[in-house]
């Protein structure tokens, strides 16, 4: 039996989150990078796909998706290769924590970084197209596709740090795995903004709750033999 | 309603499949021989290894 | 060198046989469908290699619980067999799948639920190998195997249910026929046959195929001890 005991999960969890974020807010590095990413894509995709006023308001969802997948996956990349090189993981795992803290720590300040790009991105995107998508269902939506793909993709890139390809690997990984996750954002998100009610798009929406559900219960039970040495 | 002749497609089909088949039986085959033939190598390395002790 | 066991012989027979059988079944006593003619017998392979693709995507999920709960590398190398085999079949699947849709719908592709899923599980088991082969450690790469198929295995249903439901909306291939139907025919006594049979048949070829890719699996394993051995 241990002499201390161990910090709950909910300290430890807190404790890695906070860590996470103070250590961004001091460079802002990361969110700086992926912000500006956001908005160069969002640039070439208006080249891209040169759409008429009326076409354009259906492609929206897809748009603004596509580009938080993009930079989502910049910042998971760069948070966990961040912690395997500083050995900050190595320390991590050295201490008596449960190994779930470690994930939902992870998990939760790359949720934040997310969430804080999605935060600037969309005032401005609504600005550059004339589009309010400051409205709270919308952002809603986004919240719960911003978690699903936070979940799934810190335990892959977990993974895919720790392999000869390392920051290459996740696109591959994840995506095929986030299809779900971003399709039924896209199709709850590209209904609301196409002047659809609550219930029409109650089906993706519900199916956006079933896979976060699903993947962080999954991904709280998997990630002990993700990051055992 | 006249049948649409189709049945270039039809070749088509049936010869992938049984191409593909063949590759992945093929690929095995190989993988398996060339399998073999290291396992050779390295039990003989063994056994000289063996010798010189 | 093992010899290969005695029902793995007769096993190979019967999977010649059988696809022999199966090819006859589908080519000539299936009779010619009325509408797109003779294309619609790909039919048969078609649905034959979805269904061992998708018992192979199952088996793998089950063999990476089991390797995570047991550790035994067995389980691994029966995971791997499984979604190698399964790439294989899925591919032809799709390819099927295409070729088919081309003469009956004029396009190279539907996007309907079922085509799309297995193109993302075929990503899925192609992504599956990448991370297996930047992996040196084989205890790491099982278990990071075994992680992925679970993942994969969960994805892939919800991925089929969100797809159907883009159907509800938009219509899949504009100007012609729903994708929905499958292929828009009803079968006769005679095709259900050649439909059981092609199912039966590649069962059987599947599991065949599987057997010998785990042999395969095994063989590897012993010369890489062997090429340890020998470095040390």
């Amino acid at each position: 039996m241990q002499d201390n005991p161990q910090p709950s999960t909910l300290k430890a969890t807190l404790a890695i989150f906070l860590k996470d974020i103070s250590s961004e807010f001091r460079s802002f590095e990361l969110i700086s990078a992926m912000l500006v990413f956001s908005l160069l894509v969002i640039i070439i995709f208006n080249f891209a796909l040169e759409l008429e006023p009326l076409v354009r308001k259906a492609a929206n969802a897809g748009i603004l998706w596509t580009t938080f997948a993009f930079a989502g996956t910049l910042g998971l990349n760069r948070s966990m290769s961040v912690e395997k090189d500083r050995g900050c993981m190595d320390g991590l795992l050295l201490a008596p924590v449960d190994r779930a803290a470690i994930y939902f720590g992870k998990t939760l300040s790359n949720l934040a970084f997310m969430l804080i790009v999605e935060a600037v991105t969309l005032p401005i995107y609504s600005v550059l197209y004339n589009e309010n998508l400051l409205r709270l269902d919308l952002l809603v939506v986004i919240l719960l596709g911003s978690i699903g793909y936070a979940a799934v993709g810190t335990m892959l890139a977990a993974m895919s740090v720790q392999t000869r390809m390392r920051e290459i690997l996740l696109p591959i990984l994840l995506f095929p795995i986030a299809i779900p996750v971003l399709l039924s954002a896209v199709k709850a998100s590209g209904g609301l903004l196409t002047g659809a009610d609550f219930s029409e798009v109650a089906t993706p929406f519900n199916l956006l709750l079933v896979y976060d559900v699903i993947f962080i219960a999954a991904a709280f039970m998997l990630f002990d033999s993700v990051v055992e040495e | 309603m006249e049948t649409a002749n189709t049945t270039n497609y039809m070749t088509l089909g049936f010869a992938l499949t049984f191409v593909v088949m063949g590759f992945y039986v093929l690929s095995m085959y190989l993988r398996n021989r060339n399998l073999k033939r290291d396992m050779l190598t390295l039990e003989e390395l063994q056994k000289s290894q063996l010798q010189k002790k | 060198m093992t010899q290969r066991p005695l029902t793995l012989q007769i096993l190979d027979y019967v999977s010649i046989l059988v696809l022999a059988i199966s090819t006859y079944l589908a080519l000539v006593f299936a009779p010619t469908e009325a509408v797109m003619g003779n294309v619609q017998r790909v039919f048969y392979f078609h649905i034959g290699t979805a269904w061992v693709g998708l018992l192979g995507f199952v088996i793998a999920a089950i063999a990476g619980i089991a390797y995570l709960v047991s550790k035994n590398m067995a389980w691994d190398r029966f995971g791997v067999a499984a979604v190698e085999v399964s790439t294989v079949f899925f591919f032809i699947t799709i390819a099927l799948g295409s070729i088919w849709a081309r003469p009956a719908w004029n396009t190279w592709w539907t996007w309907d639920p079922r085509l799309t899923t297995a193109a993302v599980t075929e990503l899925i088991y192609i992504a599956y190998f990448m991370l297996r082969a930047g992996i040196e450690d084989p205890e790491k790469r099982a278990r990071f195997g075994a992680v992925y198929s679970l993942l994969g295995g969960l994805s892939a249903p919800i991925t089929f249910m969100v797809i159907r439901l883009f159907r509800t909306i938009h219509p899949v291939v504009i100007g012609s026929q729903s994708a929905e139907a499958q292929g828009g025919f009803s079968m006769t006594a005679d095709m259900k046959v050649a439909f059981f049979f092609a199912l039966f048949a590649f069962t059987v070829i599947f599991v065949d195929m599987l057997w010998h890719r785990i042999r395969l699996g095994s063989l590897q394993e012993k010369v890489e001890e062997l090429k340890l051995n020998a470095s040390m």
